[in-house]
């Protein structure tokens, strides 16, 4: 019976392949944040939805859906219908939680459709109030004396993934010691009672401007454009490390090509609006203009290496 | 001189009508909340948060924070008339706030609480303006180890908080802290106990404990029970809320202990009003020379966490402003209310946004006063709620707990969760085990726990780690000095009680 209706629902959905264009949306449109009210997810989804309910004409509602490490709003988002009306926002933390979480209830390649990378920034491996060294060349050395630690927000938490990469890469000699949620990790640091943490420019930045806590490197061959002055992973010699943090929105598996690159072109330009850019600049982040095709490809190919580390260091296990 | 301008800067941006209006809407509208048993403050703020993109972020942040301390006003009420908690934060009041109403003296109870949320936000708000910077970076020294001690210490203080037999408080902290390993490891990450269910890979949650235990088990055990008419009409009347003078004379210091106890969990990241109405109120009876008055009633018992957690609801705003860092999810809201207007709490946010954050500090004043003008004549109001038919009352309870759970992480497993720790609360009414030291166990159970581990893997294994450094190993000594105290105490008790006995026969 659900096959029948599957079937039915897909050849409906076949049908209107060629409205599709005109068709999207036909009311409300749900995007489903699967972090809390209030957290950096949210906060570019909001934004995003009063930008698009003027594109679209139709209201986009808000859920926040937290738990799982993201997992329960992505599993209800792969639930629905691939028809653009239920959208999914979510951190690179959807490529980490299928290397960690054996239990699954959708498949990652098969039951997502990446639409669009909405921004992309690099992670900053900073340094607290114990670290002497000012780059990451500087603490290698260090590390030759002392075990460093780095803290992550928790156990398979993005940062969690880079300081694990960062050490398999580098040969960093380092102990990982996992905080519940990044504000504790930045105290720890602060505090000199931990010594490193990773996270996007937009979470590190404020601290670093601060003077709390430095920023080492750049976790990448070059610099970044927008932080002239840290130094990159590349410029200590240290390759393999550069991964980017993004923000991206995802449909249901099997959505529509031309409806995805519709959704596609829609994002692109609430974007470009001045109420993102100004958040961009604010986030330290750049815009990701992918096109679908070209985004599923760093979805795959991200999930593949978070994987492949996970197999290495044995996380999750 | 400096602190008179910043303060004059401060009144005059909260006192413009708009920001004043939000005070007013945010400390009324928390009031109502927090008496509502099972919708919190974070419940509240989620829902009102998204408003925040639409107003200046002084006017969001006045009434964001409004909410906030405004439910911790009114979170008493329910806590003192139907022995529920109207939020986490007050369900140790229940202890001595629900018999003092049966006692017929819910009136003076209510107008107690009140006072003591008045002197403790006072305080609070006192040590917020003051020592700000000060108490931050006090805040940063306390790492793993640190905090472990502290929460041995808690569990400590906090093990005769009831006034059953010491085994059963001691089982029913072991069962919070066993409840409390459902979840994420916090190292390994490994699903404990979760048996594949996604809704547990976060654990329980406080409030749905809270509620149930409290909340659903007094809802059960009531069922079938008579109603004895109690409550009469008189204790409604002004004159018989007025505390006498012994109230007074037995209040006034726990009130100012209580702030002080309150200031400080408040200002530490990760602890909150919550831990630190507990330890306030353990402190009380430990301290007292008639810890047998505590549970049946006793003022002090009332006052103490009163005035604790809304210290705690102030102080808590510490490291939320002055490095940016949220204590809690709530705080997490308000920063994300400063960060929605691209402004960046930490050291710097008091000297580049000094309207903003004084004229925050003078909200909390003026939203105190109206909290203190809003709730004594509310109190009136309050005691006739219990006049309303108790089948008419609890089956809205009932809904509102559900509506509160749900509404947290809009996951319908937490609904289920709430009922089935109501069915365990009223469970162990029937076996009369104590609800509240299960309810310590479980928040403090997490946080030694991970503590401990924290401070392992930093100190590479070593043991000797919380006791050589220099405030772990001060807490812990007191917390053996404590223990060693009540194991005397209660030996040298006995030992007088045997000799009486004795002399009584020969």
């Amino acid at each position: 019976m659900k096959a029948l209706i599957t079937a039915a629902a897909v050849a409906a959905l076949g049908a209107g392949v060629a409205h599709a264009q005109a068709d999207f949306p036909t009311g409300p449109v749900t995007l489903i944040v699967p972090y809390g009210t209030g957290g950096s997810t949210d906060m570019t989804a909001r934004p995003l939805a009063i930008e698009l309910e003027e594109i679209w004409g139709q209201p986009v509602v808000i859920q926040n859906r937290p738990g799982a490490g993201s997992m329960i709003g992505t599993t209800e988002m792969t639930q629905a219908a691939p028809d653009g009306h239920t959208l999914l926002i979510n951190t690179a933390a959807i490529t980490t939680a299928p290397a960690i979480q054996a239990d699954l209830q959708f498949d990652p390649v098969d039951d997502v459709t990446p639409i669009s990378l909405l921004i992309t920034s690099p992670y900053v491996l900073t340094g607290g109030s114990n670290v002497n060294a000012d780059d990451l060349a500087g603490l290698l050395e260090e590390s030759q004396e002392r075990t460093i630690f780095m803290s992550t927000a928790g156990p398979g938490s993005s940062g969690h993934f880079m300081s694990e990469l960062v050490i398999s890469a580098s040969g960093l000699n380092a102990d990982i010691v996992h905080f519940g949620g990044g504000g504790e990790a930045y105290t720890n640091m602060m505090g000199g009672h931990a010594d490193t943490y990773i996270s996007t420019t937009a979470s590190v930045m404020p601290y670093v401007n601060d003077g709390r806590i430095k920023a080492l490197a750049v976790l990448a061959p070059e610099r970044f454009e927008l932080l002239p002055d840290v130094p990159s992973s590349g410029e200590a010699g240290v390759t393999g490390v550069d991964i980017e943090g993004w923000v991206a929105v995802f449909g249901p598996g099997g959505m529509d090509e031309e409806l995805a690159n519709r959704i596609n072109a829609d994002l692109a330009q609430a974007m470009a609006s001045e109420r993102m850019q100004e958040q961009l600049e604010q986030n330290y982040a750049v815009a990701g203009n992918l096109t679908p095709a070209e985004f599923r490809e760093i979805y795959l190919r991200d999930m593949q290496i978070w994987q492949n580390l996970a197999d290495e260091r044995g996380i999750g296990q | 001189m400096d602190l008179l301008a910043n303060f004059a800067l401060g009144l005059e941006t909260a006192i413009t009508p708009t920001n004043l209006f939000y005070c007013f809407a945010g400390v009324f509208l928390g009031t109502f909340v927090g008496v509502i048993p099972g919708i919190g403050p974070l419940a509240a703020i989620s829902m009102l948060f998204p408003i925040t993109f639409y107003l200046d972020p002084t006017a969001a942040l006045i009434m964001l924070a409004g909410i906030y301390y405004g439910t911790t006003y009114g979170g008493s009420t329910a806590s003192i008339l139907l022995n529920m908690p109207g939020a986490t934060s007050a369900a140790v009041t229940c202890l001595d706030g629900y018999p003092m109403a049966q006692k017929g003296r819910a009136g003076i109870a209510l107008f107690m609480t009140t006072i003591a949320s008045f002197t403790g936000g006072s305080i609070g708000i006192i040590m917020l303006s003051l020592f700000s910077p000060l108490i931050a970076e006090y805040a940063l020294t306390f790492g793993p180890a640190e905090y472990f001690a502290l929460m041995v210490l808690g569990l400590v203080a906090a093990s005769t908080i009831t006034n059953s037999t010491p085994s059963k408080g001691l089982a029913m902290v072991v069962l919070g802290m066993l409840i409390a390993t459902v979840g994420i490891d916090s190292q390994s990450g490994a699903a404990r106990f979760t048996f594949g269910s996604m809704s547990l890979m976060e654990g329980f949650g406080i409030s749905a404990m809270a509620m149930g235990l409290f909340g659903i088990g007094e809802i059960l055990s009531s069922v079938g029970a008579k109603r004895d008419g109690k409550i009469d009409k008189s204790s409604a009347r002004l004159r018989n809320m007025i505390p006498s003078r012994d109230d007074w004379a037995r209040s006034w210091r726990p009130g100012l202990r209580g702030s002080a106890i309150g200031s400080f969990f408040g200002a530490l990241p990760g602890t909150g009003p919550s831990i630190a109405s507990f330890m306030a109120y353990a402190f009380e009876k430990r301290i007292s020379a008639t810890p047998e008055r505590f549970g049946n009633g006793a003022i002090e018992g009332v006052v103490a966490p009163e005035s604790a957690n809304n210290a705690a609801d102030q102080t808590a705003f510490i490291p939320t402003l002055t490095l940016g860092i949220p204590g809690s999810a709530t705080m997490a809201l308000m920063l994300g209310a400063l960060m929605v207007h691209g402004i960046q709490p930490g050291p710097t946010l008091i000297s580049q946004q000094p309207s903003l954050f004084w004229g925050l500090v003078m909200s909390f004043w003026i939203g105190n006063l109206l909290l203190l003008v809003l709730n004594l004549p509310l109190i009136g109001l309050w005691v006739r709620l219990l006049m309303v038919p108790y089948h008419y009352l609890y089956p809205a309870i009932l809904v509102f707990v559900c509506i509160g759970a749900y509404s947290v992480r809009s996951n319908p497993a937490d609904v289920v969760m709430v009922l089935g720790f109501g069915v365990l609360g009223y469970v162990m009414r029937l076996a009369d085990l104590p609800a509240a030291p299960l309810l310590l166990g479980f928040v403090l159970g997490p946080l030694v726990e991970s503590q401990f581990r924290r401070a392992m893997v930093l100190a590479q294994g070593d043991f000797t780690v919380v006791m050589t450094r220099p405030i772990a190993g001060t807490v812990l000594a007191l917390t053996a000095l404590l223990l060693f105290w009540t194991l005397a105490s209660t030996y040298l008790r006995y030992r007088r009680r045997t000799k009486t006995t004795l002399s009584a026969q020969g």
